[in-house]
């Protein structure tokens, strides 16, 4: 159940957000989740909806997007998807970190990370923040 | 009750943020390491399921290195000093990492742990982390090399079942194989899914009952 660190992770992040800029409610979080964290998403939204009643985050949507893994192959410069396991247990084929030209060890750069990517917001009446971008 | 507010266009903002919820622990884990470094020290973290053998694994590679070089353990559990206390035995330093409900160690608790021993006698600490293939992969600890053990009692599948942990391993240890013939556990089968997951990564077979791959895996550990 690291998907409650994760999601207390989200909630401090914004709530220190609102402590610093007017913010009246929260209405959006997204969320860039990467193919190759291991975040189950059911259970972060469950865990995300608990830890944010009685906070300016109320009834806020969480949104998930999925980041896909991108890896690198020191030995032949392979740059794109990792090769999938297609035949294990799972009903989704396995991302590897076998490189699918030359089978030896690639490095994930992309799609390991979970990241905050926005926060929509009400702003407080009168605020016209700075550097923010109106919908 | 839940009160409706209707918003009108011109009040929403929509501000990127671009915050990586893992970047806390990566910063305090990239600290840990740095201390380690300042003063010599290799951190092993050992990960694997609850029953894998963690502790008693630690316990025979502490006793066999305790008289050649200064070695602490940080020993993870989530309620019970039970692993502690038996590594205490073994008259080295040890700190319980007592993580209450949490499912992993993260590197704020073992910096804080770091900070309970005196670090100038030792070369090496072993973090046994908490029991679970799942969540501790995604948090760092400021280690030098991240050991994964699955044991044969396992079953057959459990390498493939958590692909994810083996991502960020240095040395995989499959372990217990001295019962792998009465669990109907192919020892090799179990090497070639690691592979097929992380090609060329280490992979130890051990056996604590009957010392089998212990040098191996005491030689690897000391040549990260």
């Amino acid at each position: 159940m690291h998907e409650l660190s994760i999601a207390s992770s989200v909630v401090d992040s914004v709530l220190e957000f609102i402590d610093t800029h007017e913010v009246k409610k929260v209405l959006t979080v997204r969320l860039a989740v990467g193919e190759l964290s291991y975040v189950e998403t059911e259970q972060l939204r469950f865990c995300y909806s608990a830890i944010t009643q009685e906070t300016a985050m109320e009834n806020s949507t969480l949104e998930i997007e999925s980041v896909a893994a991108v890896v690198v192959c020191p030995q032949c410069d392979y740059r794109g998807s990792p090769k999938y396991w297609e035949d294990a247990l799972s009903a989704a084929p396995i991302p590897t970190l076998e490189c699918p030209h030359c089978h030896s060890t690639v490095e994930p750069v992309q799609g390991h990370d979970c990241a905050i990517k926005t926060i929509q917001f009400i702003a407080c009446a009168d605020e016209m923040p700075g550097n923010r971008r109106k919908q | 009750m839940i009160q409706t507010i209707e918003a009108s266009p011109d009040e929403i903002y929509d501000i990127e943020l671009e915050h990586s919820l893992l970047e806390a622990n990566a910063k305090l884990a990239k600290e840990n390491r740095a201390l380690l470094d300042r003063h010599g020290i290799a951190a092993i973290d050992v990960m694997g399921a609850i029953g894998s053998g963690k502790t008693t694994l630690i316990g025979s590679l502490v006793g066999r290195l305790k008289d050649r070089l200064g070695i602490a353990v940080l020993n993870g559990d989530a309620t019970t000093s039970t692993d502690a206390d038996l590594i205490a035995g073994q008259n080295v330093p040890v700190v319980q990492i007592a993580t209450v409900n949490g499912c992993h160690l993260d590197a704020n608790l073992v910096g804080k742990a770091l900070r309970k021993i005196d670090l100038a006698k030792l070369k090496l600490i072993f973090i046994e982390n908490i029991g679970n293939l799942i969540c501790p992969a995604e948090f760092p600890l400021g280690s030098k090399a991240r050991v994964v053990v699955v044991s044969v009692t396992e079953g057959q599948y459990m390498v493939r079942k958590h692909p994810h942990m083996f991502f960020g391993a240095d040395v995989v240890v499959i372990n217990k194989i001295d019962l792998a013939s009465a669990m109907e556990v192919s020892v090799a089968d179990l090497i070639a899914d690691v592979h097929k997951l992380k090609p060329g990564i280490k992979v130890i077979p051990t056996s604590c009952k009957n010392g089998a791959g212990l040098d191996e895996l005491t030689s690897s550990l000391l040549a990260v």
